[in-house]
Parts: C-alpha cells; sequence; structure tokens
C-alpha cells in the first residue's frame, strides 16, 4: 500500500495510531531505510515468512490497541529456528490476549534481527506554534536519562542536520568509542532531511518516533517505528 | 502599513488630558516633545485646548486625515467604542495601550477579541493592548516622560512588555547607554506582532541591532522563516521569557515527551541564528556591544589587565565562553619586548610598563599593537576605577584604538572608587561597552564573535 492508501484507511477506521508495519511502509516510501517488516496472521504464516527473510528473526505483536509492545509480552527477539518461531507466536498471542484481553490482534510483524549498531533515536513532534520539529539524539539510556536531543524546526537544511548531529553532548559516541564502528553521521543527517521534507508534505502526521535506529558504518536501519496521526 | 505607526504624518491621542502627570497627558506632550511635525488631534469630550493643541470631541470630528490613533483608555468598552469611531473615521492605525484585556482572562478576552474583529473587518492595524506603543525620535507614544530627544540610533528595541520596554526606553533616554531608534512594545498583540516588527526593521537600513523580548511566540513556524532571513543581514537578539521544561502536551510518543517549549525556542534561535540573552540587562548589554563593534573574524582574544589574577579569571571565563587566548606573533613580542620584563604573553599585563612609562602612554604604545596582531580577533580591557585610568578615558584613547585597528573591545571594571568608576561607566560607556564584571563582558564578547563566525561562514 501506498502512504495515501495507509492514511485513508487509518481515517477510516478511525484510527490514530499506525502500526508498526504500516509506519515502515510510509517511510520506506519516504526514502529512509527501515527493516522489511512484514505482517503474519497465523502461526505457519509467521514460519514460511521466518524462512523467506532467513534467521534469526524478531517478532512482535501486531496491533494498534497495544502501544507498550515489550510491556505486553509482544516481542520476542534472536529466533533462530522454526521452532523458536512457533514457540514465540503462542507465548506472544498468550501474553498479549491476558495484558489486553479487548484488543485487536491482527497477527505478528516479522523481522529480521537487525545487527546492532550505535543506537539513535529521530522523531517529529508537532508544536503548537512552531509547527512540525524534528528530533535527533542517541537512543536507548542517554535519550531516556540525559535527554540530549537536538531540535530543528521543519523544514530543515543540511546545514541544519549537520548542527543537530554536532550538537548532542554525547557526538564522541557518534565516532567510535572503545572499538565501536563509528556511525555514518552524513547518512544520519540526509536521514534527518528526508524526515523534514516527509513530514512538511504530510500535514496529517502529528508524531513519529524512529526509535531506535541502528547507525553502522556505512548506512543506518530504522529498526522500529511509530506514527500517530492527527485527531 | 508599519509605517503608520512609526512614520505617521497625523495622530490623534484618544482620552488626551490637560492635568500634568496623566497619561493622557503623558504622551501628548512626548509627541510634542518629539520631532514629529504632523497634525497632533487631542480628543477629549471635557477640553478645549490641551499643551496648545485644539482638542476634538471625538475621532470623527477631526477635519483632516488621522494615520495613527493612540489610545489610553479608562475601560475595554470605552477602547472598544473608539475602534468602531476609528473604523468610520477611516483610520488604519491603532496603538492601545489600556490593560484590562485578554492578559486578564474572562471579561478582557471577550474585549479583546471585539477589537480585532472590528480591525479585521475594517482592514485596521492594531498595537496592542496593554503596550506602550513607540519611542523614537519622531514620535513617542510611551507613558513614562522622555527627559531627552531620542537619539537617531542603529538599534530597535522590540517586546511585549509595556511598563518595561517604557522604562527601560526612559532609561536609555535618559542615560545615553544605547544609541537607539526605536523602542516598540506590542503588549497583548492582538494583531501586530513579532514577525511584523521583525520583517518591517529588517529591512530598514538604518536599523542595525534588533534586541526583541517575548513571552509567547504568536507563529514560530514563520518567526524561523523571518529571523533566518534578518538574522543574516543584522544582528537579532533574543530573550525568551516564560520557558518551561516541561512538555506542553500530553504526548503519545517519546519524542512528544521530551520536546519542551525551551528547547523548541532555543532550537529555533540556533537553526535561525538568533543571539539569546538570558536577562534584560543582556538584551541591552549585547545590542550595545553589537551596535558599537566591529564584528570579529574568529574566536581568538587578547586580555589587557594590569593584575595577574584578574587575567587568570578571564582566561577561565574565555574558555568556558568558547574564546581562545593565543600567543602573539613573534613580531608583536619583539616590537614590545622594552615594554615588559618577560616576554609579553597573553594575557597581557601591563603592570611592569605602566610603573615605567604611566598607565596612559602604556595604553598607547601596546594595547594598539595587540589588538593589530594577527593572532587576534578581539579583545578584553580590564580598567581600574582609580585616578591612574583618568587620563586615558578624558582623552578616549580606547575608542580611538577601537576605531583605528577596526577590532571590537569589551571593557571590564572590576575595582575602584565610585567616583572614578561611574566616569568611566557613563563617559565611556556611551561609546563603547563597559561592563561591571568580567564575566558579564566576556559572555557578551562571545556571542558577538559567535555571530561573526557564523556571518563568515555564510558569507564564504
Amino acid at each position: 500500500m501506498t502512504t495515501a492508501q495507509i492514511l485513508s484507511r487509518a481515517r477510516e477506521e478511525k484510527r490514530t495510531v499506525l502500526t508498526e508495519i504500516e509506519a515502515k511502509q510510509i517511510l520506506g516510501e519516504a526514502g529512509i531505510n527501515c527493516t522489511p517488516t512484514v505482517l503474519a496472521t497465523t502461526k505457519e504464516q509467521a514460519v514460511s515468512l521466518s524462512d523467506e527473510i532467513g534467521y534469526p528473526v524478531v517478532l512482535k505483536v501486531s496491533s494498534v490497541d497495544i502501544t507498550h509492545k515489550s510491556d505486553s509480552g509482544g516481542v520476542k527477539v534472536n529466533l533462530v529456528d522454526r521452532e523458536a518461531v512457533e514457540q514465540a507466536y503462542e507465548e506472544i498471542m498468550t501474553s498479549c490476549t491476558a495484558y489486553a484481553p479487548d484488543a485487536d490482534i491482527e497477527g505478528v510483524a516479522v523481522q529480521c534481527m537487525s545487527r546492532a549498531g550505535t543506537e539513535i533515536i529521530m522523531g517529529m513532534i508537532k508544536d503548537a506554534s512552531f509547527g512540525p520539529v524534528v528530533m535527533f539524539g542517541l537512543g536507548g539510556v542517554l535519550v531516556e536519562v540525559l535527554k540530549d536531543v537536538s531540535f530543528r524546526i521543519v523544514p530543515i537544511e543540511k546545514a541544519d542536520a549537520v548542527e543537530m548531529t554536532g550538537e548532542i553532548q554525547g557526538r564522541k559516541l557518534l565516532e567510535g568509542y572503545r572499538g565501536q564502528d563509528p556511525a555514518d553521521v552524513p547518512y544520519l543527517q540526509d536521514m534527518l532531511v528526508k524526515l523534514s521534507g516527509f513530514v512538511d508534505a504530510n500535514p496529517a502526521i502529528e508524531e513519529i518516533d524512529m526509535n531506535p535506529v541502528f547507525a553502522y558504518k556505512e548506512g543506518a536501519v530504522v529498526v522500529d517505528a511509530r506514527i500517530i496521526l492527527s485527531e | 502599513m508599519m509605517e503608520l505607526f512609526f512614520k505617521p504624518k497625523s495622530v490623534a491621542v484618544i482620552g488626551a488630558s490637560g492635568t500634568p502627570g496623566k497619561l493622557g497627558y503623558v504622551i501628548v506632550n512626548n509627541i510634542a516633545g518629539s520631532d514629529f511635525s504632523g497634525d497632533v488631534y487631542p480628543v477629549n469630550p471635557k477640553s478645549d485646548e490641551i499643551l496648545g493643541y485644539k482638542v476634538y470631541r471625538s475621532v470623527t470630528d477631526i477635519p483632516g486625515e488621522v494615520d495613527l490613533v493612540v489610545t489610553a483608555l479608562p475601560t475595554p468598552k470605552l477602547t472598544v467604542a473608539t475602534m468602531e469611531e476609528c473604523a468610520r473615521k477611516g483610520v488604519k492605525a491603532v496603538i492601545i495601550e489600556s490593560a484590562g484585556f485578554a492578559e486578564m482572562g474572562g471579561e478582557g478576552k471577550v474585549f479583546q477579541q471585539q477589537i480585532v474583529d472590528i480591525a479585521k473587518k475594517n482592514d485596521i492595524r492594531v498595537m496592542g493592548p496593554n503596550c506602550s506603543g513607540i519611542v523614537s525620535r519622531d514620535i513617542v507614544t510611551s507613558i513614562y516622560p522622555m527627559t531627552k530627544k531620542v537619539p537617531r540610533g542603529n538599534v530597535v528595541l522590540i517586546g511585549q512588555s509595556g511598563l518595561l520596554a517604557a522604562g527601560m526606553a526612559s532609561d536609555i533616554v535618559e542615560n545615553e547607554s544605547l544609541n537607539i531608534s526605536k523602542v516598540c512594545s506590542f503588549g497583548n498583540k492582538c494583531d501586530v506582532n513579532e514577525n511584523d516588527l521583525l520583517e518591517y526593521f529588517g529591512n530598514e537600513d538604518d536599523v542595525d541591532v534588533i534586541s526583541m523580548y517575548l513571552e509567547t511566540v504568536t507563529d514560530g513556524r514563520n518567526l524561523t522563516r523571518i529571523a533566518k532571513k534578518v538574522a543574516a543581514e543584522k544582528p537579532v537578539i533574543f530573550l525568551s521569557g516564560g520557558r518551561t521544561e516541561a512538555g506542553a502536551r500530553a504526548a503519545m510518543s517519546h519524542t512528544g515527551s521530551i520536546a519542551s517549549n525551551s528547547k523548541i525556542v532555543e532550537a529555533a534561535a540556533r537553526q535561525t541564528g538568533m543571539i539569546m540573552a538570558d536577562d534584560f540587562t543582556e538584551l541591552k548589554d549585547f545590542a550595545k556591544v553589537f551596535s558599537t563593534q566591529p564584528l570579529p573574524k574568529g574566536n581568538r582574544v587578547a586580555v589587557i589587565t594590569l593584575a595577574g589574577s584578574v587575567g587568570v579569571n578571564v582566561s577561565d571565563l574565555c574558555a568556558s565562553h568558547g574564546l581562545e587566548l593565543p600567543g602573539l606573533s613573534a613580531e608583536t613580542t619583539e616590537k614590545l619586548k622594552d615594554m615588559f620584563d618577560t616576554p609579553v604573553s597573553n594575557p597581557v599585563d601591563l603592570y611592569f610598563s605602566v610603573t615605567k612609562i604611566g598607565f596612559t602612554k602604556t595604553l598607547e604604545t601596546t594595547f594598539p599593537d595587540a589588538l593589530s596582531d594577527p593572532n587576534i580577533d578581539a579583545a578584553v580591557l580590564i580598567l581600574a576605577g582609580f585616578e591612574y585610568t583618568q587620563e586615558a578615558v578624558q582623552k578616549k584613547i580606547v575608542q580611538k584604538i577601537v576605531q583605528e585597528v577596526d577590532k571590537p573591545v569589551v571593557v571590564c571594571m572590576i575595582v575602584g572608587y565610585n567616583k572614578y568608576k561611574n566616569v568611566i561607566m557613563d563617559e565611556m560607556g556611551k561609546d563603547l561597552p563597559v561592563f561591571p564584571s568580567l564575566i558579564s563582558g566576556v559572555k557578551a564578547l562571545s556571542k558577538l564573535c559567535e555571530y561573526g563566525i557564523r556571518q563568515q561562514k555564510t558569507e564564504a
């Protein structure tokens, strides 16, 4: 489905939260690299999709009603074979049904297990006065505790993106630390410019989280994404 | 349209008064004391003459055209009625100084909306309510008496505050501490807002520096666009009040939970190249530095002092504000070798030379060489408020050197007797940025360097 189709379907269904699969589809169309993520509505389909993608894989519950996928026991990572996938599927369904009995669960999202990289968070929110604003920061603990992030008002240029990645306190971590590969910072800057261009062209989108993004020596990939539409 | 506020050919003052001390009197008296050469029409149903001007019963009774109306009426209801009259008269610019509108909430909000509705319907631009309007050489609508003529300077101050803007204007005009051109207070900004004024003053060739105080940002997206354009041409110093850390929304996303009003405003300042001030003094002080000093090409600073300990402290402050203290070039060191007991370093310690040839001569010989050094972009000069510095102050030696070398200098003064300190602060302070502390001077200089470097980058 295209961005327009996904957005109009969500509108028809009167929901403002997109699924991870929908979010990645939309971001992919905007030129932002996301881990391929596909929906499996049955256990058998989850297995055959995992076979296609290649192990290890990750299964995540796919439901517009469950926003905290980890808390609900809806995320299983590093599944190395068919048996692991089958077991994970059942566990996710049991746990999520118990966690949210009324939730409409469409199935699980199957994605390949991304190689770990420098953990990045990117996002967008709309400010009542400034309009869309994009954010960049280091993910994980650094964003949770230190809120070490930078913002810019949309639309941004490459020079703004360069300032954004250079402005965070933990910028040294992007250069590679204790043997870790450096992050492909110019690639991340391009992602921010694409994100800005995308939100500028899509006023119906209220908030975006790309968290985490794994940045590598070359390139980066969005591992999890959320998109919230305007009311 | 903005021209009608700043360069009207005729002005009516509603609520004008013949009683000295009353607001309606001060406003008419301020207009009379300015260089305003157009027609002045005081409006008051009960008077015939105020300060020599013929008084009219209402706006509609005025025979000629009225470019600008200034109102200082006691109640919001009367103000709304006046707006109706202005619409009938065909007035296109109104300054409403009275309070009691949206800032009060409730009924006040309703009255303000009525004003906005009348303005929109009749194509009237409104400044205020709850403001003190304009202070300039050509027209003064402020509610504080002006003691002197407003300079035709190169700095404008714009802000939401009514009383403070009026107070700051009177302070600056009386003390001649800043070469202002205009002070403009727009209060509740029911119509005319920061974006209108930034754009207007951005296009005014005789305005070199804009200082702006905001409590709320009316249209941040537009502000970002306009400020980026204006700040690329001239410095815009920005004090943002009411910044809060807490996110203003119940966000669904992680991003939303981190984003706060203050972070977004700061991001906008960085993105546009505006210079953030942290208080009203800085709003004025930074404007002083930017309006009197040339832009530096870099952040390399020479510190000129008589006391080693002061030099140490300034060095630390420079480091924490992103300024460097490089050594002087071999040529300068050689040239100055007779002035120092040990080869000259940075901070440049004048003590030895002063004991030999006195302060004035030392300053005249050492300071220009240090400032001209190719390793140096700017200087911090520490002066003491004692008798030995007075000759140099009276002869305006520092001013001459700054002009000749054409690099920025800030003066800091930390010790002295008030009688001498005041001379440095007041007299030298008319021409140069003089600070009563090291940290304030270093911070202001760091902002100048930051802007100078940004300008270099964009020009390259």
